[in-house]
């Protein structure tokens, strides 16, 4: 898994390749956790990974609970089929924004 | 691939996990499974293998704990087998979320199980088995005539 986080105003965009499973959990959510604190929004580029775990979606619903507490929005960017029947089975799909590009997601803020 | 057994050892370490979905992926690949069902496959093995490496192998004391996976492919039935060798553990007879709680805004999720869920949900059939010493998990899939 690869991790690269832009800061821009007001929003940091991380942008995430490879898997998102129990062994790379961790760095994804301190890396992000470490950076939450100078944005209330959030853009996640998920086009380049290919799996995510419960490990994936308990930073996901991380994230999701620092930026709501700020009146924040988390946008997720590009979501495989696969990852999007993961979050339907597990009712996490209707509380994040979605789209396909980060074009789109920057401009729901 | 009409009909297939293949098997791999793997160390029960988070690192090996990539590896094993490697593993799956390709047989499962091999074996005319769609990318839904493979993809399904690996989260049941990845979540399984997850809670035995972290629980189960850490609560028995073993520090070079192994989990093979075997592989079996006849009459359009793709079986995956974990076997290991850690405390015995039910995964089927673990809590997990129900209905209401899969409905609860996220803030007040809590995540306990999930991994279970999404593990019986993303296969055909889990079955749970101790014999032998071990702890077998089976999950199978059905090919579908693409």
């Amino acid at each position: 898994m690869d991790v690269r986080i832009k800061m821009e105003e007001s929003l940091i965009v991380v942008i995430v390749e490879g898997s998102i499973d129990s062994n790379t959990s961790g760095e994804l959510q301190t890396k992000i956790m470490g950076k939450i604190s100078e944005s209330n929004n959030v853009i996640l580029d998920l086009s380049k990974v290919d799996f995510i775990s419960s490990a994936g979606l308990r930073v996901l619903l991380m994230v999701y609970r620092q930026i709501k507490v700020k009146n924040g929005k988390v946008v997720l960017v590009g979501i495989s089929e696969e990852i999007k029947d993961v979050m339907t089975m597990t009712g996490f799909i209707n509380y994040f924004e979605m789209t396909e590009t980060i074009e789109e997601a920057n401009k729901l803020f | 691939m009409k009909k297939a057994t293949e098997s791999r050892n793997f160390i029960a370490s988070l690192d090996s996990l990539e590896p094993m979905r490697d593993f799956v992926s390709q047989k499962g690949s091999e074996a005319g499974l769609n990318k839904k069902q493979i993809y399904g496959l690996c989260l049941a093995v990845d979540e399984i293998s997850t809670n035995i490496i972290l629980y189960g192998y850490q609560s028995s004391g073993i520090t070079d704990g192994v989990i093979s996976i075997k592989i079996n492919f006849e009459n359009d039935i793709f079986v995956v087998i974990l076997e290991d060798k850690a405390t015995p553990f039910n995964p089927l007879e673990a809590r997990t979320p129900d209905e209401n709680e899969l409905g609860l805004p996220l803030e007040e999720r809590k995540i306990g199980g999930l991994g279970i869920m999404m593990a019986k949900e993303s296969v055909d059939e889990f079955r749970y088995e101790f014999k032998d010493g071990k702890n077998l998990n089976i999950f199978s899939v059905k090919a579908l005539d693409n």
